[in-house]
């Protein structure tokens, strides 16, 4: 028997796993699901009377699981610690990242102004689209680091705001 | 045994329409040319086709819109002809007329056609004149603000600016009120000079909730041309098609008929030869528009080629090489009902934000009347330089209502996992009330998908039932699954394990 804690978004699932039968026996709070791992990333998983073909791989520490309707990201919490830095600064309100590499094509603000949440601060075009990048909250506008026409990255900050 | 159309085809283009081009080529055994930029080095289009020629950097510029390499490379390797698919150099005029001078057939309208019809402006003069109803707006285009002011004042608000070179709604934006018009105008402007190095942008008036509804035409070198009937594609994002079908729940026969000589006309009127698209806007009251035609294979074709049994690229081909429509496309009727829908690398719960990365897992549906057109495989990066589109997804079904079922359940087979795509915004759109009652208008999104339900705890419970069963069991779970390429994949991997010899005796 082993056990787990993942994070998935906001919500955090303890797990208990055990061997049955083909398969892995899975119990989370009050639910019971068998799972068979099949070839090539798919698996099997029967909860109650219903059974879903599921799609699940690892890569840099992120567990990508698709179950048909829904896919969902998720880490473990031993692995947590390891995943990359940017992920981590992405989740900092006061620092705005490019969602992609891109260009950028508008500043739509200045140092000094008040924006609100999911204010249009920056556009950057990327993949020929333009796309807007929005406040993550509101504040004032402490910092901008890139000019109209500069590539940028997802790694450093594109505006810094003050909450 | 019909003798081979071409002796070689260079298909100038990448992804899913470029391996669908070749697939083409096959059925008829004429051998292919793929190009790649460095950035495709290790894509499926370049593996597809039977040799392949570097053409330059990942920038478009310097590799797929570089009409002097393509030219090239079709020399070098002794192609007769020329696809040049949809999107990058498929509509400017410039390709059709390099191929002329270097004695390579091109693969769709002549030079002169697709200068016309890719002028928007233009081709709404000569439609005029040909009869073919019209969106109310500007006659023609200008620098002067005070012009689109004027033009928008005289058919009302709101009006929609548009690139004279524009397609797939890139340079388009809709303005409500005066206000919005000089930021509208500046943004239009960018793109369209970002996508089609030409900043001439007009302005209409915007139609409030039509439907898209487009005629696919076919028209060869003696003369002949009809239409393969229509295909509806309302459901936008950004003046994108997401979800398209037919036949249209809209039409009738009466109308279809009416709508089907005006798109005839339309191809006609511009000395058309070789497939392309009439489209038009149909408002409530059944009164449709002519909007713009489109001189190239549209992304959306397959589900023509579903009702109809006709294979569209496999007839471009064909009137390229000079043969006539002929018996065997004539009484074509539409039979059962099709839908496609359009796998985007992008986050359909944020925005339609694009979306990069590297696809850690990929599985295809299956079952009778599903199809799979792609552009990718396991392993591949989606990079920031093309167009996010990676697969369609097309089923038939005798019905429109088993075939939403269909789609439904073949999206969910769908999996590609390491970047984001819309296909659970799809489920929801297919399966909403007014999508499955067939009231759908370009307006569906905006109207009926804005508000919608988060994931449940229930779904996050199984992901991690799955989860710990990767974590326990690493090995098991993946090994066939880690096939994560790091290296440079060659056609041998598809071809698997052998041993010469080694099959003696099983």
């Amino acid at each position: 028997v082993n056990k787990y804690q993942f994070t998935c978004g906001s919500g955090k699932l303890d797990t208990t796993i055990e061997k049955a039968g083909q398969g892995w026996r899975v119990t989370i709070g009050q639910s019971v699901y068998e799972v068979e791992a099949l070839s090539d990333g798919l698996f099997a998983l029967t909860g109650g009377d219903r059974r879903l073909f599921v799609a699940g791989v690892k890569h840099k520490g992120i567990y990508y699981v698709d179950l048909g309707r829904v896919q969902l990201e998720l880490t473990e919490a031993s692995d947590a610690a390891s995943i990359g830095v940017a992920d981590e600064q992405h989740r900092v309100k006061d620092k705005v990242f490019a969602p992609m590499p891109g260009r950028v094509v508008k500043i739509m603000v200045s140092v000094g102004d008040l924006v609100t949440e999911r204010q249009q601060l920056v556009i950057v075009e990327a993949m020929k689209m333009e796309n807007p990048v929005l406040a993550p909250a509101a504040g004032k506008v402490k910092a901008i680091h890139f000019a109209q026409g500069d590539q940028v990255d997802t790694e450093s900050p594109l505006v810094e705001l003050e909450l | 045994m019909m003798s081979q159309l071409f002796k070689k085809i260079l298909v100038a283009n990448r992804s899913e329409i470029a391996v669908r081009v070749m697939r083409a080529c096959k059925s008829l055994g004429i051998p292919t040319v793929a190009v790649y930029s460095e950035a495709d080095a290790h894509s499926k289009h370049r593996l597809i086709a039977d040799q392949s020629v570097l053409i330059g950097p990942p920038s478009p510029r310097e590799s797929y819109l570089n009409i002097e390499k393509i030219i090239s490379a079709a020399k070098q390797t002794g192609c007769d002809a020329l696809h040049p698919g949809y999107g990058f150099l498929a509509e400017n005029p410039l390709l059709p007329k390099a191929c002329k001078e270097a004695g390579i057939v091109f693969v769709g309208p002549g030079a002169e056609a697709m200068g016309l019809l890719g002028n928007k402006v233009e081709s709404r003069v000569k439609m005029a004149d040909a009869g073919v109803p019209l969106i109310p707006g500007m006659k023609g285009s200008s620098t002067d603000i005070a012009q689109f002011e004027k033009a928008a004042k005289s058919t009302g608000y709101p009006v929609i600016i548009k690139a004279a070179a524009g397609g797939g709604g890139k340079g388009m934006r809709i303005v409500r009120d005066q206000s919005q018009l000089a930021d509208a105008l500046g943004a239009a402007r960018r793109e369209a000079l970002n996508a089609f190095g030409d900043d001439t942008v007009y302005l209409e008036k915007y139609l409030s909730d039509p439907r898209h509804i487009e005629f696919q035409v076919l028209a060869d070198q003696h003369g002949h041309c009809i239409h393969l009937f229509e295909r509806e594609c309302s459901i936008q994002r950004r003046h994108q098609k997401i979800i398209e079908e037919t036949p249209s729940t809209a039409l009738n026969a009466e109308l279809r008929a009416r709508m089907g000589v005006d798109a005839v006309k339309v191809a006609q009127a511009a000395g058309y030869t070789n497939a392309g698209t009439v489209e038009f806007l149909l408002d409530k009251s059944g009164t449709y528009y002519f909007l713009e035609m489109n001189t190239r294979i549209q992304v959306e074709h397959p589900i023509t080629e579903m009702v109809t049994g006709v294979d569209l690229v496999v007839e471009q081909i064909k009137v390229a090489a000079g043969l006539p429509l002929g018996d065997r496309l004539k009484n074509l009727s539409q039979r059962g009902h099709a839908i496609e829908c359009r796998m985007y690398a992008e986050d359909g719960e944020n925005n339609f934000m694009p979306s990069i990365g590297t696809i850690v897992h990929y599985s295809e549906p299956e079952g009778p009347g599903v199809r799979v057109d792609s552009g990718i495989m396991s392993g591949m990066e989606i990079g920031i330089h093309y167009d996010p589109i990676m697969a369609k997804l097309i089923v038939h079904a005798p019905d429109r209502t088993t075939a939403i079922t269909k789609m439904t359940d073949a999206l969910e087979q769908f999996k590609i996992l390491g970047v984001k795509t819309s296909r659970r915004f799809m489920i929801e759109a297919l399966n909403h009330p007014e999508f499955i009652a067939g009231r759908t208008y370009t307006s569906f999104i905006d109207d009926h998908m804005s508000s919608r339900e988060a994931g449940s705890d229930e779904y996050q419970a199984l992901a991690a039932a799955v989860a710990s069963v990767m974590a326990v069991s690493p090995l098991r779970a993946s090994s066939r699954s880690g096939g994560l390429r790091k290296t440079l994949v060659t056609p041998w991997d598809s071809i698997g394990a052998w041993q010469i010899g080694d099959a003696i005796g099983e």
